[in-house]
């Protein structure tokens, strides 16, 4: 009942506080690891004229090419790595909010199914249109929330164990569909869905960057505004009403501003699983569970982790590459193995 | 549970029903070892054919034994007489009910990948599966003999690789006094799709006057790097597109636009099928990289009348 005591006017300012403070140590840990993951990849660069033309330095010694490798390949993949991790564990932090259930992830409840539906149906149909990716990303993401949902509410209200299981069949009917969609499509185009079903970073085009960087700032904005609300809802939905908190509206606008997330993460790299559940969780470990904290620092953290991850999977094998999602699940699965054991 | 069992019925009537309206096959058999290694016991006499990749079925034309080809992919298009012949799925989905119902005597499949639960209920039909899988282009000269060999077309089959392996020996002698180029084979620009060591394209590339610049990089079609394909400054970029890719693969991938070869346009589109099908045409698809990666030495070579016309 730590959340009652939040209520309290008087510490208000000190969340703030807290928050600007974590925000802080964050930013400064994310900007350390984007400066990292800019001076390593499968070509080595020298690096301090590699430091040097991240700094902005005009003459700094870079080859054409090196500048080429640096500035048109890396920067561009590391900077969707962490629009994509700003998304989804941003959306992770708000499902759990809103379900009052730690297991609620984008990847499990099947929304990134959706979207991955969405963004197949975009590409079949309308593949010369770019922008109808991420439009038909969220459509499917905001359908897959809101049925996952209506199947989890049974007459004693949504279980947790209901939305999981709600959250299992959607995803099975969504990977049918996905199998479905590719069975279609030529063969030549196969191999690369595969890929990319599994999350792939690279080969990012300028506007769809810049959509999902746009995405995300409206969605993390949208939950951040409402985060106060979601810590009412965590008490029950009943008391938060009771309190004065808007249930219907608020719930609305999270399914909508997180299915947002989903969809503009999974139009531009597919699905990154375990992202939404290892990162509000560890976000929640180590700073408390007040949303606003845990918003904010969950989309910073998002974007370390993602950026992390994706370095690892253009390095370790290079000059081939993994998929970054076998290596988020291939940290995600065993840490979230100990945040159970350790509750 | 009673119609599952039912089900169950219907289908042991139906395969055992197969089995016995089988003719009986002419009991004479021998035994061959086949690419990948696993030992198949075939009929000395073949009747019925079903080629499940089509480079096999063009290799099966090929040694004049189209006429026993019973069955083959939807992929299979070349020789025309290829699309007449009854369909039994894709490459990767073939319908062993089609198969099965085709009664052939063997099938022919390039690459033992995922085709193991498919070969044991063949075998169960006592239908022999034939694997290839050439590395080279020299081993698919040998899988052309081999398979002649089979269907008893030997010295058809020798004269057909005796004159493909003479094409290709023209094709080496020609680009062998000019200097090398370094080559990007792009099998998909996104996500950066190569050829590694194990595909038999980087053989071909060698012997077109070329170098891969990914020749050295573990398994046959790697997913590349978009960094080192850059900084592997290739000075022409190979997009096999068009034919059955339909519109896939037409452009060089953007990781690769500061690239010498795009900058310098060095950006060659050599028919997939050519490419992409380790049989007979492999040596058209051969002449034509070669040509397109040194015009000058093109004079030099190019198909005899007679060949084309075996061709047909």
């Amino acid at each position: 009942m730590t959340e009652t005591r939040d209520l309290s006017l008087t510490i208000e300012h000190l969340t703030l506080r807290k928050t600007l403070f974590v925000c802080g140590v964050l930013l400064l840990l994310l900007a350390c690891i984007l400066l990292g993951s800019a001076l390593v990849g499968s070509q080595s660069l020298p690096f301090t004229s590699s430091l040097c033309a991240l700094a902005g330095g005009s003459n700094c010694g870079l080859s054409s090419e090196q500048q080429a490798i640096l500035f048109d390949l890396r920067l561009p993949r590391i900077l969707l790595a962490g629009a994509v991790g700003i998304c989804l564990a941003t959306a992770g932090a708000g499902y759990q909010a809103l379900l009052r259930n730690p297991l609620a992830e984008p990847y499990l409840l099947g929304v990134s199914n959706g979207a991955a539906v969405g963004t197949m149906v975009a590409l079949v149909f309308f593949g010369q249109h770019e922008w109808s990716r991420p439009v038909m990303a969220f459509g499917g993401a905001l359908a897959a929330t809101f049925v996952v949902y209506r199947l989890a509410r049974g007459r004693a209200g949504a279980t947790p164990e209901r939305l999981i299981l709600a959250g299992v069949i959607v995803t099975t009917f969504l990977s049918s569909g996905i199998v479905f969609i590719t069975t279609l499509m030529d063969a030549t185009r196969i191999r690369s869905f595969t890929f990319w079903l599994l999350g792939d970073l690279s080969g990012t085009t300028t506007s769809l960057l810049l959509i999902t960087f746009i995405a995300a700032g409206i969605g993390v904005a949208v939950l951040a505004l409402n985060a106060r609300s979601l810590n009412l809802m965590m008490l029950g939905e009943r008391d938060a009403f009771d309190l004065g908190v808007e249930v219907g509206r608020v719930r609305i606008t999270v399914f909508v501003a997180a299915s947002l997330l989903v969809g503009a993460s999974v139009a531009s790299s597919g699905s990154v699983g375990y992202v939404g559940l290892v990162v509000p969780h560890l976000v929640r470990l180590a700073f408390g569970s007040d949303n606003r904290v845990v918003i904010a620092a969950s989309a910073l953290g998002g974007a370390a982790f993602v950026i992390l991850a994706d370095t690892v999977a253009r390095t370790i094998i290079a000059p081939r590459e993994l998929p970054v999602g076998a290596i988020t699940a291939l940290i995600g699965a065993p840490l979230f193995v100990y945040l159970l054991k350790r509750r | 549970m009673a119609l599952f069992l039912c089900a169950v019925m219907v289908t042991l009537a139906c395969s055992s029903q197969i089995t016995l309206s089988t003719p009986e096959r002419s009991l004479e058999t021998r035994e061959v070892v086949d690419e990948a290694g696993r030992k198949v016991t075939i009929p000395v006499k073949i009747e019925r054919i079903v080629s499940l990749a089509p480079n096999l079925t063009e290799i099966v034309y090929a040694v004049d034994a189209g006429g026993s080809l019973v069955g083959n992919t939807d992929y299979c298009d070349y020789p025309a007489e290829a699309k007449q012949v009854a369909k039994i799925g894709d490459t990767m989905h073939p319908s062993v009910e089609r198969i099965i119902a085709l009664r052939p005597q063997i099938v022919l499949v390039s690459t033992a990948s995922q085709l193991e639960a498919f070969t044991s209920q063949l075998g169960q039909q006592r239908i022999a599966v034939y694997v290839t899988n050439p590395r080279s282009l020299e081993e698919v000269f040998r899988s052309i003999e081999t398979l002649g060999d089979l269907f008893g077309h030997s010295d058809w089959a020798v004269s057909v690789a005796t004159d493909l392996r003479r094409r290709a020996v023209a094709v080496e002698v020609a680009t062998r006094s000019v200097k090398p180029v370094k080559v990007f084979y792009q099998v998909s620009g996104e996500p950066l799709y190569t050829i590694g060591r194990e595909a038999y394209l980087t053989d071909l590339v060698r012997r077109a006057g070329g170098i891969s610049v990914t020749a050295e990089v573990p398994d046959a079609f790697p997913r590349f790097s978009d960094e080192a394909a850059l900084a592997a400054r290739p000075d022409a970029i190979i997009l096999p597109s068009g034919g059955s890719m339909g519109t896939a693969n037409l452009t060089a991938a953007a990781a690769l636009k500061n690239s010498p070869a795009v900058l310098n346009n060095r950006i060659y589109k050599i028919n997939d099928d050519l490419l992409s099908r380790p049989g007979p045409r492999l040596v058209d698809g051969l002449e034509d990289m070669a040509r397109a990666l040194h015009p000058e030495a093109a004079l030099q070579f190019g198909r005899s009348p007679i060949t084309s016309e075996r061709k047909r």
